[in-house]
């Protein structure tokens, strides 16, 4: 009797999970085809960033990148093509990975990497958040080493078609939903249009600086695989000899990291950076022409479009007064 | 090992394979030795501080029984309590205890000589430890027969599903249970594992999606506005449910596919209609406990009023010290104390329900919207890193001057809102409408298996595999 229950239930096991791998395969398909179809938003960009970006300036970072530099403004004041691969919410090792593949298919002639001094600190998300790779994995092996520091298993898991759209349902929905809400632009560049208020901006100035106080004897860490991954984005534009500026973008409060208690890291980006021959270290993070310019500011972190527009400019301004280009 | 871990997944089906292949009267060495197994991946040499609170037990329990002098009954049963609380003084409260005294002995400028003890918290220390407790005082008051099996008295303590975050089991429940004879029972093994999916999509879905945005927020409280707090503060509330309720159905489902039946230990916590309905929903092994084992010892509700208010507060008071040593939970107990006592003096002054059902309904709602406030606001200082931060995040309540905070792009703060939604219309289903949609139990085979096998690609698709760790672990 015992057994005879036994063997109902392997075998209804087995059969859930042919039903399971066959739904898995079906949902798998349509999401790998509704993901691939998208002409706008950040997914679209990512895809045409590690697909078929091959533009002259080639602009890398987290979400400050993606909002502060103006592709159109660049290129026109350069006079090459331009394309930003920055992205929402992502730090480094993203960074580092977009690049190697990028630089697998093409050379550019200027790298842009926007960093800022917490990516270098200790915090395990900006790993997690390399889940956004997963899609590419099967056409570009070469990212199974950055997605396996979100979990040794994380290849494995690639066995299931529809677990690399994991966490994707809201963008792809929206965008196959409402497709001319979003914003179609080809340079990658994305612009803020909110308008910080100046007593928001004199209230966060004020809750800064209370933090400041708190934890001001806080022990500074800088995390090595971070610094590795840094390091790694700039061995890669030495060995294929490409100009790269690294760039802290414009901050709304002066001096930052100094309240943020991310000095050290600060200190040790433009160490790293200097130390390479191709790379120009530039540190906007002080540039009165933007700090406590609330209107210049979408929020606390990302400039506005009209912010971002008159700092791609000075920042093309820079680039040909030092011919940083030669 | 994490539950929400690959390892585990290996671990759970070579046990159960293995406990229903060998015969009966080895099941308890495969329970046992998977438990210490499952309590060794942690760190492996607590397993000596479990072995000694186990031995002290097992013969304080033995020597209680066969003690005729109820001073000698006292005497052991004090014993085995203080050996249990000692090492629960030790490796959890000592340094917080030390670093109070630092504190005071700075305050007159002189050195504590007393050193810290650089030691980890053993996981999940105030659940076995509490559980062993309850074994000899049932004993003790004669509710339960010692155990004279060590192996099964081990197994007791050690049983590897409820080991480190409970349901916290008395002895007149699962005792007797790891002497039962269990066949392979199908039923029992397909609804244990409908439990454990269920379990896996409140951490994966729920619990750890929401701990993304509730992380950002209260590990920067200076960062920011009122909003977001309001925001981070509800999602921490479903959070927490979720993490622990998750856990504990995955503890109860996987323990039901062996054929064991481990107590309720949540039942839909946020439709509580007062602070009393929401601690009977809440953790329910741990606040019966401390009902059994305090409350009614103290003299409960059966003495002068001032005094009931007391023993009130102090069992709310010693939840929250149980929770951590940090004055974040200390908090937190001695709000929900307060609220407790606050709700026992005005409930006689409350407002009788209404006849007219919309009108109680209106009102049932009402409740459950004060309730669930005053739950967050305590939830704010369980979950903020010290009391600092929790006042830190509290003033800046009153700041509105910017949209609020919604994380690295509005995808995850959208993915959190459609799992809570999952949540709540699941829960509501279960305490209004306990008879219909039951679609895991359906007799139609297809909405069955199909609402099995959504919830398994709902997993997929939102959870999150970041391998977090369940909160109630660290206590």
């Amino acid at each position: 009797m015992t057994q005879r229950l036994v063997i109902k239930f392997l075998l209804r096991l087995a059969a859930f999970c042919v039903l399971l791998i066959v739904m898995d395969r079906i949902l798998g398909f349509a999401f790998k085809t509704v993901y691939f179809k998208q002409r706008v938003g950040q997914f679209s960009q990512t895809t045409y960033a590690i697909d078929s970006a091959r533009q002259d300036v080639m602009i890398f970072g987290s979400s400050r990148a993606v909002r502060h530099y103006s592709s159109p403004i660049i290129a026109k004041g350069l006079g090459l093509s331009c394309y930003n691969s920055g992205r929402d919410g992502q730090m480094i090792p993203y960074a580092a990975a977009v690049q190697e593949v990028d630089f697998n298919r093409h050379k550019p002639k200027l790298a842009i990497l926007d960093i800022n001094p917490w990516e270098l600190a200790i915090n395990e998300s900006k790993y997690e958040k390399l889940t956004i790779l997963l899609p590419y994995c099967d056409k570009h092996p070469e990212l199974i080493k950055y997605i396996s520091e979100i979990s040794p298993f994380e290849q494995y898991k690639l066995f299931s078609k529809v677990y690399p759209y994991n966490s994707s349902i809201f963008i792809l929905a929206t965008n196959a939903l409402f497709p001319g809400k979003v914003k179609k632009d080809s340079s990658g560049y994305l612009p803020l249009y909110g308008v910080m208020t100046p007593a928001y901006l004199a209230e966060y100035k004020e809750r800064m600086q209370a933090r400041y106080l708190r934890i001001k004897v806080k022990k500074e860490v800088a995390e090595d695989k971070g610094i590795a991954y840094f390091k790694r984005f700039l061995d890669n534009t030495a060995k294929n000899n490409i100009k790269t500026i690294v760039i802290i973008s414009p901050t709304l409060l002066k001096e930052p990291f100094a309240l943020d208690n991310q000095t050290l890291e600060r200190n040790l980006v433009a160490t790293i950076a200097k130390s390479y021959p191709n790379v120009t270290f530039l540190d906007y993070s002080a540039d009165t022409r933007f700090n406590y310019h609330a209107e210049k500011f979408s929020d606390e972190f990302h400039l506005n479009n009209k912010g971002s527009a008159e700092f791609s400019t000075a920042f093309v301004d820079y680039i040909k007064a030092n011919n940083l280009l030669k | 090992m994490l539950f929400n871990s690959i390892d585990f997944a290996l671990f759970y089906i070579l046990v159960t394979v293995l406990y229903f292949a060998f015969p009966y009267k080895f099941r308890w060495v495969i329970l046992l030795a998977a438990s210490c197994y499952f309590y060794m991946a942690f760190v492996p040499i607590y397993i000596l501080i479990l072995g000694f609170t186990i031995v002290i037990d097992y013969f304080a329990g033995i020597y209680i029984e066969r003690a005729q002098d109820p001073r000698r009954r006292k005497l052991l049963l004090m014993a085995s309590l203080f050996a249990n609380i000692g090492i629960l003084a030790v490796f959890k409260y000592f340094n917080f205890i030390n670093l109070n005294i630092d504190y005071l002995f700075t305050k007159f400028n002189y050195h504590n000589p007393i050193p810290y003890l650089s030691i980890l918290l053993p996981i999940g220390l105030s659940f076995h430890t509490f559980q062993a407790m309850s074994y000899t005082i049932e004993v003790y008051r004669g509710n339960q027969k010692a155990e004279k099996h060590f192996g099964i008295y081990s197994l007791y303590v050690m049983f590897y599903p409820q080991l480190v975050a409970g349901p916290i089991e008395r002895p007149q429940n699962i005792l007797y249970q790891m002497h039962t004879k269990y066949p392979f029972n199908y039923n029992l093994m397909v609804s244990g594992l409908k439990m454990m999916l269920w379990g896996f999509f409140k951490k994966l879905v729920i619990a750890d999606r929401l701990s993304i945005y509730v992380s950002s927020v209260y590990n920067n409280p200076d960062l920011h506005n009122g909003s977001t707090i309001v925001i981070a503060s509800l999602f921490f509330a479903v959070q927490i449910y979720c993490d622990f309720s998750g856990y504990t159905d995955i503890a109860i489902g996987c323990a039901k596919t062996m054929g064991f039946d481990l107590m309720k230990n949540f039942n839909r916590p946020y439709f509580a209609t007062n602070i009393q309905d929401f601690w009977r929903r809440w953790h329910i092994s741990l606040s019966t406990w401390f009902r059994d084992y305090l409350y009614i010892p103290l003299g409960g509700s059966k003495v002068s009023t001032g005094r009931r208010y007391l023993n009130l507060f102090i069992i709310f008071l010693v939840s929250g010290i149980w929770h951590g040593a940090n004055y974040t939970y200390i908090v937190w107990g001695a709000l929900h104390g307060f609220y407790s006592v606050v709700y026992v003096i005005i409930k006689p002054y409350l407002r009788k329900t209404p006849e007219n059902e919309f009108y109680a309904t209106l009102m049932r709602m009402g409740n459950i919207a004060l309730t669930i406030t005053f739950v967050t606001f305590a939830w704010i200082f369980f979950r903020a890193n010290s009391v600092a931060d929790a006042f830190t995040l509290i003033s800046n309540l009153k700041s509105f001057g910017a949209a609020p905070f919604f994380g690295d792009g509005i995808s995850n703060f959208a993915h959190s809102l459609l799992a809570i939604a999952i949540l709540f219309a699941v829960e509501y289903k279960m305490e209004y409408m306990p008879q219909k949609f039951n679609f895991y139990t359906s007799h139609n085979i297809v909405v069955r298996w199909g609402s099995v096998a959504v919830t398994v690609f709902l997993i997929l698709i939102l959870g999150v595999f970041n391998g977090g760790q369940f909160i109630y672990f660290q206590f």
